[in-house]
């Protein structure tokens, strides 16, 4: 089979995995070598479906022994199977990278013969890209769950980023839809990678030369939809697993119905708004010092599809507003709707030039037409109709709910 | 209406700075020869590019007010904008009065209108950084042709010297003439009108790998051509190997 029919079978295959950034590492180019990673990421290209063309997506192989009902490349299915080489990967990888085709390899992979095997492919791979080619791009790896650990370790002195893929956001998910991956092989080398990188930056702290591990974090993905589990489940997830695995961030997938099976829902098309509300809650989890069990709970488990999270926050927390904008601390302004972390540093800043009035505001740029049902200024309220806990919801659902209309959240 | 003309160097202009600042009679333009078009009310001062002078203006910027304003000066030199010498002539006078605070003064708008400027070069600077698309010539050359809004050239060029320093390339400026050329040692700018190029034996087939890549990593139930040139916009489009096969 010829390269570019392996690219094209094996980036097809890749392509349900929504990580693609190339941000979080700055490993510099040495003499004699090729490659550099950029702290904030670079995107190079945008395919059609709008999302950003970062690193170079690719399976090593589709050539799967397992069977689970939600993945195109599940054993079942009747498909053309492709393996690389790694000279191939390796081909690609540098020639894309010096016509600044790309910022680096995201290297996932099918599991071929064993898990054992695959992940000794792969880390083949990695490791001659770093120790032969010199190599200093980006690189995104998977570990395969049920590889020996020592694989996925040393495959980690060279990555970037590695994850694991949760798939799917409980056990019993897992049982029923990916019978042959355990819940165990899982976790464990994602409290592995979560132990070493937390290792590994002590280690740099104290010597500067210390061997990297992974300086990009680690970035599981998840599927959402393809079982019933709620919002509210998969968001208390996601907060256990920043709290106990060091994680960099989660990745909701839309389920893309790709295969029949009695075990899958009947959906026509991805749920990208729920997808798009999960990334949402999930930067207030991470960014904006709300929990989970502040946005849902086991009576109210779902995202509100109408309005985003945190203004639904907000219209069932009206006690607190509005808030006067002169006043308010950064963790407070963070909590207004239509401000983000941006406008309330910028607010914070401008503050101490002057106490700032509408006009002032509308120049720092916050989302005004969501902000200011909720603010004074200068103790004055500019919302288009009185401050009445009782009606604005109903209200603001006839005028945000037009002008929120859903537009793809972009990944970096 | 006085203007102080300089030669359109980043050191005629901090030059034309240290006269502003030290005038009795302050410009109300300063313009580059080239964008100079006399009319009947203006009176002009030509100012001569000074390397001790700018230096010393670089200096107090970057001890003065902070290295942070030093690059806001530098990009939104490389803007091009009209009057943006002038505007950062006030910045720059209330900068040197409030310190790198100003750059804090989101209301305010002078402040507001250089730090949009900024954006806008930093902006373009970090998606030609990723848009850029090198070819490989039949001497061995790796070729980059664009045509960006402003003149991020240098910028791009230190980027790349990092990034690829083990490869020969030519970054050129279509519209502006332009080139930076690099030799696995350092790179230098040079005039440069469009030539014919002659790529090398096996630049096709990769060319043909990455299309082959960028076709099969759209899904096509998620299909959003909107958001793609949204974030793609077209004016790009012309030099990308993706989007001109």
């Amino acid at each position: 089979m010829d390269l570019k029919t392996k690219l094209s079978i094996l980036s097809d295959a890749a392509k349900y995995d929504a990580s693609c950034s190339s941000s979080g590492s700055s490993r510099s180019n040495k003499s004699g070598g090729v490659g550099n990673a950029a702290r904030n990421g670079i995107c190079h290209s945008w395919s059609e479906d709008g999302r950003c063309i970062s690193l170079l997506k690719i399976l090593f192989t589709n050539n799967c022994i397992y069977d689970c009902a939600y993945c195109i490349n599940r054993a079942s299915n009747d498909k053309q199977r492709a393996s690389f080489t790694p000279e191939e990967v390796i081909k690609l990888t540098i020639n894309f990278y010096r016509r600044n085709y790309i910022e680096g390899l995201f290297l996932s992979s099918a599991v071929e013969k064993n898990p054992d095997y695959t992940m000794e492919q792969m880390l083949e791979v990695v490791k001659k890209l770093r120790e032969e080619h010199k190599f200093n791009g980006y690189i995104h790896l998977k570990a395969i769950p049920g590889a020996d650990s020592q694989l996925i370790q040393e495959a980690g002195t060279y990555a970037d980023r590695m994850s694991v893929n949760i798939e799917l956001p409980s056990n019993d998910g897992l049982q029923k839809l990916a019978p042959g991956k355990k819940k165990e092989d899982i976790l464990k080398p994602m409290n592995m990678i979560g132990s070493k990188i937390v290792e590994s930056k002590a280690n740099r702290k104290k010597y500067n030369n210390a061997p990297q591990f992974v300086p990009a974090g680690q970035s599981p993905q998840l599927i959402v939809g393809a079982t019933p589990e709620p919002d509210y489940q998969i968001l208390r997830l996601s907060e256990s697993l920043y709290q106990k695995m060091n994680l960099k961030r989660v990745y909701y997938s839309a389920y893309v119905p790709v295969n029949q099976d009695s075990n899958l829902p009947a959906i026509p098309k991805p749920p990208l708004l729920r997808e798009h509300r999960l990334y949402q809650a999930d930067w207030l989890l991470r960014f904006y010092g709300f929990s989970a069990d502040e946005l849902l709970n086991e009576g109210n488990p779902e995202l509100d599809l109408d309005f985003d999270p945190k203004m639904d926050w907000a219209l069932r927390n009206l006690d607190i507003f509005p808030i006067e904008i002169n006043k308010a601390g950064y963790d407070t302004l963070l909590r207004i709707p239509g401000i983000g972390v941006r406008s309330a540093k910028k607010i914070i800043s401008a503050r101490q030039e002057k106490a700032l009035n509408y006009q002032d505001l509308k120049k720092i740029g916050p989302a005004l037409n969501r902000a200011k049902y909720f603010i004074t200024c200068r103790g004055k309220y500019y919302g288009d109709f009185a401050f009445n806990p009782d009606s604005l919801r109903q209200k603001l659902k006839h005028k945000v709910g037009k002008q929120d209309k859903y537009t793809q959240l972009s990944l970096f | 209406m006085l203007y102080f003309i300089y030669d359109g160097s980043f050191q005629g202009f901090l030059t034309a700075i240290y006269e502003a600042f030290y005038s009795d009679n302050p410009p109300e333009q300063i313009v580059s020869e080239e964008n100079f078009t006399t009319n009947l009310f203006s009176t002009t001062k030509k100012i001569e590019t000074d390397e001790e002078k700018s230096d010393k203006v670089y200096a107090a910027i970057k001890d003065k007010i902070s290295s942070y304003t030093l690059r806001t000066v530098y990009y939104c030199f490389l803007s091009e904008l009209e009057e943006i010498e002038i505007n950062l002539f006030h910045y720059l006078k209330l900068a040197f009065k409030e310190g790198g605070q100003v750059n804090k003064f989101h209301s305010n708008d002078i402040v507001k209108k250089i730090k949009s400027a900024r954006r806008k070069v930093s902006r373009e600077a970090h998606r030609m950084k990723g848009l850029l698309r090198f070819r490989t010539l039949k001497n061995g050359v790796y070729y980059g042709p664009m045509e960006p809004d402003y003149n991020i050239i240098e910028i791009l060029a230190r980027h790349f010297a990092k990034r690829l320093s083990d490869q020969d390339w030519i970054i050129h400026d279509l519209s502006r003439e332009w080139a930076a050329i690099y030799n696995q040692q350092e790179w230098a700018l040079t005039p440069l009108t469009e030539t014919e190029i002659e790529l090398s034996a096996m630049e096709e087939e990769y060319q043909d790998l990455w299309q082959e890549f960028f076709d099969s990593i759209a899904i096509e139930n998620r299909q959003n051509k909107k958001l793609q040139q949204q974030n793609m916009p077209k004016k790009y489009w012309k030099h990308l190997v993706e989007k001109n096969n």
